[in-house]
Formats: structure tokens, sequence, C-alpha cells
């Protein structure tokens, strides 16, 4: 049997989930409104219901971002010269047989990715907030509008970039998501760094 | 089916402060009256509410002529061709545009987001109880059916007049004014005025825009919505295409 290690706590799969179903149901809604889709009715009921749902499903996001910082913030943050080496090198996506610098738990890409999706999270639910909590407010609503629909254009770029990369692009990462754990073996190619530090190699 | 734009031709000159214009309003959209407290001055109520589509400002400006000149104009929903409202609303009915060029309204669709207040160049709408847009909808029911909106038939001087919007302003020009206020700004406005003075004397602001954001948010992040959406399935399906999955094979350098 292959030998497994664990990538991701249950408490992590869970709230990743909580974040990309609460994106979804955002991201539809938010189209509904930018776009005045009256198709979401059907989905929905009912503007005035999507409007309720929009909002404290807000929350959920907003929550649920914020419990990821006790998950990879530490991680995304810490940044050495292989970084580096892995930026020049495109991660090795560009080409069929690049070598890339020794990764931690996190590869670079995904530090950066983190670091959008958290300051874009912060920015897109915070604006979201004054958008509901201030209304008529002129001076606020105004730069609330345009940021929370600066960072939505920004999030529907990163977000698909990142199911990509979390499935198709790279086999064996999903399941990450779903049980947790991955082989050794896969890991030793990816997350060389972190299983020194666990001293598994 | 078209038809001719309509417009309310407002003509401060002409308006001798009776709000006639004020009540016919409330009476026929079955308006309740509010308390309002006297400030010193004749204008009342102080501002545009959920319960007040139009009122007539007092504006006490003295000229050089005339020490004691009084102004009296009428404020309400400018109908907006291009309207500011209309463009930031994200619920589909809540303010819509009728044949005649009048930015109505549905209480029904609205979802009580207060958005349109900020797109508005004018100030105007306000909300009922149930945080609901209210404003002037230029009298949509009555005009629908062939008669003048209320404000308009009431008037007992000409101040406010309902018509064909292309007949109105040629009949000013006609009459001596240069300038018909409100003829190109955003697209034309439906309710056009004629001023002797500066409108800004009047409180009416010169050269109204819709705040700059919302024209940015409107004319660029809105299809980047879908560009950037569309773009990055592309991308993604493109490098798939082009360089396939990772293979564990191409890992990391020892
Ligand atoms: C259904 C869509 C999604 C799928 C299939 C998916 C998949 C994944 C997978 C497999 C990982 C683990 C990568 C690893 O640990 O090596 C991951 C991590 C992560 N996900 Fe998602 N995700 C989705 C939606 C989202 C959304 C909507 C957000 C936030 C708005 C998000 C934020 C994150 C973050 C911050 C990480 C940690 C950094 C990283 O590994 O890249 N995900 N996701
Ligand atoms: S408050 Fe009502 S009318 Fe105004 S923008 Fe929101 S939904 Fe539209
Ligand atoms: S004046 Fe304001 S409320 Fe009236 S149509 Fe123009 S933007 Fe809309
Ligand atoms: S047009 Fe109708 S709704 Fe508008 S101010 Fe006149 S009476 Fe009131």
């Amino acid at each position: 049997m292959t030998e497994m290690v664990r990538k991701t706590n249950a408490f992590e799969i869970i709230n990743h989930w909580v974040l990309a179903i609460s994106f979804f149901i955002l991201a539809i809604s938010g189209y509904g409104f930018l776009f005045q889709l009256e198709e979401m009715n059907s989905i929905f009921g009912s503007f005035n219901q999507m409007r309720v749902i929009h909002n404290w499903v807000g929350v959920v996001f907003a929550a649920s971002l914020f419990l990821t910082l006790f998950s990879y913030i530490v991680e995304a943050l810490s940044v050495s010269a292989d970084d580096i080496g892995w930026i020049i090198r495109g991660g090795g996506y560009f080409s069929k047989k690049a070598k890339v610098p020794p990764q931690g738990k996190l590869n670079t890409g995904q530090k950066l990715y983190y670091l959008v999706a958290l300051l874009t999270g912060i920015a897109i639910a915070a604006f979201g907030f004054v958008i509901w909590l201030m209304p008529g407010v002129k001076k606020w609503i105004l730069i609330s509008h345009l940021v929370h629909n600066i960072s939505f254009d920004l999030m529907v770029i990163a977000i698909p970039l990142h199911i990509y990369l979390a499935t198709l692009a790279n086999p064996g990462t999903f399941r990450i998501m779903v049980y947790g754990t991955v082989p050794l073996e896969w890991a030793r190619k990816r997350h060389e760094k972190w299983l020194r530090e666990m001293g598994k190699i | 089916m078209t038809m001719a734009r309509k417009a309310l031709m407002i003509s401060p000159e002409l308006c001798i402060g009776c709000r006639g214009c004020q009540t016919a309003c409330k009476e026929w959209n079955r308006l309740s009256v509010i308390k309002t407290r006297n400030t010193g001055t004749y204008e009342n109520p102080p501002d545009l509410t959920p319960n007040l589509y139009n009122r007539i400002r007092f504006v006490e400006m003295p000229s050089e002529t005339n020490l004691v000149r009084w102004l009296f104009v009428s404020q309400r929903c400018m109908h907006c061709d291009d309207a500011g409202c209309m463009k930031i609303c994200p619920a589909p009915g809540a303010l819509f545009k009728t044949k005649e060029g009048a930015v109505s309204f549905n209480k029904d669709k609205c979802i009580g987001c207060k958005l349109c207040v900020v797109g508005c160049p004018f100030n105007i709408p306000r909300y009922d109880d149930k945080d609901k847009v209210s404003k002037c909808h230029l009298c949509s029911d009555r005009i629908a059916e062939g008669l003048m909106p209320a404000c308009a038939k009431t008037c007992p001087t000409g101040a406010i007049r309902y018509g064909d919007r292309d007949s109105l302003i040629d009949g000013a020009k006609k009459i001596g004014y240069e300038k018909v206020y409100g003829e190109k700004d955003l697209g034309g406005l439906g309710a056009i005025y004629v001023f002797k003075d500066a409108p800004k004397i009047y409180g009416i602001d010169e050269h109204p825009a819709i705040p700059e954001t919302v024209v940015f948010w409107h004319k660029v992040l809105k299809p980047l919505a879908y560009l950037s959406l569309g773009g990055a399935v592309a991308v993604s399906l493109l490098h798939y295409v082009a360089f396939g999955p990772k293979k564990d094979e191409g890992g990391e350098e020892k």
C-alpha cells in the first residue's frame, strides 16, 4: 500500500468547502445584480430574497475567510530564495519537463494565490458590508461600490485559475480537499521541504 | 410603439409659489401630510420626502435691480434620458422607463438597497418606511391614459407645463429663451427649465453628471466581469491543451 501523509485536517477541509460554496452563491447572485438577470428569480425566488441571501452568505464567507488565516497565513508569508526560483521557472507550468526549486507545504504559486484570495476577499467583504449597512451615505457607498466590484473582477480571474490548478492541471491535488491526505511519493516531488521539516524524508 | 418624448417644462419666472402642484401631487398619489417646523421661511417642507415628490423651493436672492427678488423653483425627478438611478439599480424592473420617457418605479421590485441615491445627479430618490424607492414618476399612470400630470394640470400660471418635449423646447426658444436647461444634459432631461439667470442661483446644478465611479463601473468593470471569468477559463483550457497536466516525472529538483 502506498504510504500517505496528511496535508490538511478535517477542519480545514470543511472550512474550505464553506468558503467555496459561499463564494459560488455570492458570485452567482453577484452576476444577477450586476446585469439585472431576471433568470435569478427562478433560483433565488425574487431579487428581494436574493439580496437577503447575498448579504448573509457574505457573513459566512467573511467568517470562513477569517478562519483560513489560522491555516495558511504563516506559511504564505514565509518567503525564501526558492520562491524566486519558482517564479523564474513559471512554476514549471510552461514546459513539459521544467524543474522547480523544492517547495514547502504550499508552493510559491499557492502562497501568492492565498494572499490574493485573502486581500480581495477582505476587500469584497468589508466594502460589501458598507454597501449593506450604510445605505445612502453617498461618499462611502460610491467608494465601496467601486472596490466591491474591482475585487469581484479580480476574484473571477483568480478563482477559476485556482480551481484549474487544483484539479485538471495537477492530478492528485483535488483529493486534498476531500480526504486531506496525499501519497508520500507525490508530496516528495511537490512539497519536499515540507516533508523534510516533518522528518518524513 | 414609438412616441414623441414627453416632458415637463418649468418656468420659475411664472411661478407664484402657491404650491398647488405640491398638493395636487399628494392628492393624486395619495401621499400623506407630515408635520414640519417653521424655520422662518415660507419654504415648506424643507426637503423632498417619500411623501413629497415635488416641492417648490423658495430662494431669496436679491439682484442689483430687485432687492426683494424671490425665486420659486419646482424640484422633482428630472426623468433623465441617461438616468444614473437606473444605471446603478441592481433590481430589474424596480426603476423603468415608460414609452413617454418617464422614469417610473415599482415598489414590489425594489430591494431597498438605496444605490439609486448615489447614482442620481440631482439627489432625488427617497425611501418610504419599508425602504422602497419613492419619487416623482411623471404621473406615469395618468400620462399613459393621455391625462396631464397632476402638478401641470393644477398649475394656474403655466409655470409647469406638460407636452411633447421637442415642441416645448421650440416654444421656449421662440419666446426668446436662448438656453433650455436640460436640453442636452444626461442625454436630455424630461423635466426642462427655462431660467432668466444662472441655474445655480435657483439651486440647480449647472453641469449635472452621474458620478464618475458609477460611469467607470458601468463602462469598464461590468464588461470586465464577464471578460475576466471567460478569460480565466479560456487561459486554463488553453494551458491544458498546450502543456497538459503536471506529470509526476517532471517533479521538483533534487
Ligand atoms: C469548487 C471550487 C474549488 C476547488 C475545487 C478548490 C480546490 C482546492 C484545493 C484542492 C486546495 C488544496 C491545495 C493544496 O493544499 O495543495 C485548495 C486550497 C485553497 N483554496 Fe480552494 N478550491 C475551490 C474554491 C475556492 C474558493 C472559492 C476560495 C476562496 C475564495 C478558495 C480558497 C482557497 C485557499 C485560500 C486555499 C489555500 C491555498 C492553496 O492551496 O492554493 N478555494 N482549493
Ligand atoms: S433602492 Fe430600489 S430602486 Fe433604488 S437602486 Fe435599490 S433596488 Fe433600485
Ligand atoms: S433625476 Fe435622479 S431619480 Fe430622476 S431620473 Fe434622473 S437620476 Fe433618476
Ligand atoms: S408629475 Fe405627478 S408625480 Fe411628478 S410631481 Fe407632478 S404630480 Fe407629482
